[in-house]
């Protein structure tokens, strides 16, 4: 395997990597299980899409963490490094849309006053009301997710990977979209008929939230953006830092930085100086960072400004 | 992980409860208070020669709730759409297995299945949406006496 980077990120990649298979494994025991138990209930048909998208994170992430290490091509000079934003770009996408349409169906169930049917099913000879099944799914489908989620997350700082820390963030809000939907089927078994499609509502505003602020990130990367938190849709601190070291260094230049996938790329309106550059000596946060400037590309003043 | 104890201690608490699910119209509660239950039957299913299966089953349902039904015939249509309304507890006759209406009322599992061709009969129960207590107490009857069918 190509090394990009230091160690300590090649192993975070490597146990990301991991990680990312066993929340696909896991997820492919949850949605046939949720399939059997969901019955008409909204809150559970809503948690069960948002399972069924809580696969696209972990391929994105898996097939863009294969592409990066790809060598560049003459059809593709500056590498794969953007692979991961266009899939993430798809991914959030896909996100919001389900939290709008999850959301106009909750919606359209309360105005429509439609009462969800929790039935019975015959077990080994017992007639089990299906809303315990539900509940014990729903379980089933939060805990692990809670745990993937803490694991992922401090992978996701070190690695500077966007897919990685939206798939934690979106299994860190699943433990109370579980919760929700358990309130749902607890409302639901005490005649609360709204208590389901209200918790649905909660869900889908989650998954809804989660899409857009994915998309922001996303599509800032696509257009060249400055690099943002991985966070929020907000210009790191280290860009900044990064930004003042670069014009102090180059003091009537002008300094613009975008991110490909997870690396920083600056470039600077100025005539390339004599010596080489030590792209580390340059790194203004810790050094074990660095390695997130990965280029820096020198334009002719005159040229610069072009283009807006 | 200070979540899942609560839940289960609630799930305890609420698998001791008699009176759980609930519905959320009081379907059973009221039959059992009123001592009687409205059943629409799909023509040709009569009164007078109601078949074996749907005679039990309301023997059964009877018994179960301490109530007597009472009886009325009609086309399938305006029975099912009263059953939506709320105006009849029970539907009892011959549907597809897909019928449109699965959406809008809630079917018990078949007291016994007649193929017609291709199509799947259901000789079955409907009951209104959401009333959760009721459709289990008729879901678990309709299910023994499919059984006893057989």
């Amino acid at each position: 395997m190509t090394e990009l980077y230091p160690p300590y990120v090649e192993a975070g990649i490597a146990k990301a990597k991991r990680l990312e298979y066993w929340t696909i494994a896991w997820i492919v025991t949850v949605v046939p299980l949720m399939a059997v138990v969901m019955g008409s209930s909204q809150a559970m048909k809503t948690v069960w899409m948002e399972d069924m998208l809580g696969f696209i994170p972990p391929i994105v992430f898996l097939v863009s963490a294969r592409l990066e290490r790809k060598r560049r091509t003459e059809a593709f000079p500056f590498g794969f490094d953007r692979a991961n934003g266009v899939s993430f770009v798809i991914a959030a996408f896909a996100l919001a849309a389900m939290g709008v349409y999850l959301l106009f169906e909750a919606v359209m169930t309360l105005a429509m006053t439609e009462h969800p049917t929790v039935g019975t099913r015959r077990i080994f000879g017992r007639d089990i009301w299906m809303g315990w099944p539900m509940i014990a799914v729903l379980l089933w489908s939060t805990i692990p997710s809670m745990i993937l989620g803490r694991l992922k997350l401090p992978i996701a700082r070190d690695i500077n990977d966007k897919v990685l820390h939206t798939d934690a963030d979106m299994q860190k809000a699943d433990w109370m979209t579980g919760l929700a939907a358990i309130g749902g089927v607890i409302g639901i078994g005490f005649g609360l008929w709204w208590a389901d499609a209200a918790a649905a509502g909660l869900i889908s505003f989650g998954i809804l939230h989660d899409g857009i602020s994915g998309l922001r990130s996303a599509t800032a990367e696509l257009i060249d953006g400055a690099p943002r938190k991985l966070e929020k849709d907000q210009i790191a601190d280290e860009a900044k830092l990064l930004r003042d070291e670069l014009e102090k260094i180059f003091p009537d230049a002008e300094v613009r930085l975008r991110e490909t996938g997870r690396v920083i790329c600056a470039e600077v309106g100025a005539y390339p100086p004599k010596l080489p550059l030590d792209l580390n000596a340059l790194w203004p946060g810790p050094p074990e960072r660095a390695w997130r400037l990965a280029r820096v590309g020198f334009v002719p003043p005159a040229e610069h400004g072009r283009g807006g | 992980m200070k979540w899942p104890l609560p839940v289960c201690v609630l799930a305890l608490l609420l698998s001791g409860c008699d009176n759980y699910p609930r519905d959320p119209e009081g379907t059973l509660q009221r039959v059992k208070s009123e001592r009687l239950f409205r059943v629409g039957l799909v023509a040709p299913l009569g009164a007078q020669a109601m078949e074996a299966e749907p005679r039990e089953l309301l023997r059964r349902l009877a018994e179960r709730s301490g109530a007597s039904p009472r009886l009325e015939q009609g086309p399938a249509e305006p029975l099912l759409d009263r059953l939506e309304k709320g105006e009849l507890d029970l539907v009892l006759g011959r549907f597809e297995k897909k019928s449109p209406w699965s959406t809008l009322v809630t079917f018990a599992p078949p007291l016994r299945v007649e193929k017609s061709g291709k199509t799947a009969i259901h000789l079955t129960a409907a009951m209104r949406n959401g009333e959760n207590a009721w459709i289990s107490l008729v879901e678990r009857e309709a299910r023994d006496v499919a059984e006893q069918g057989q």
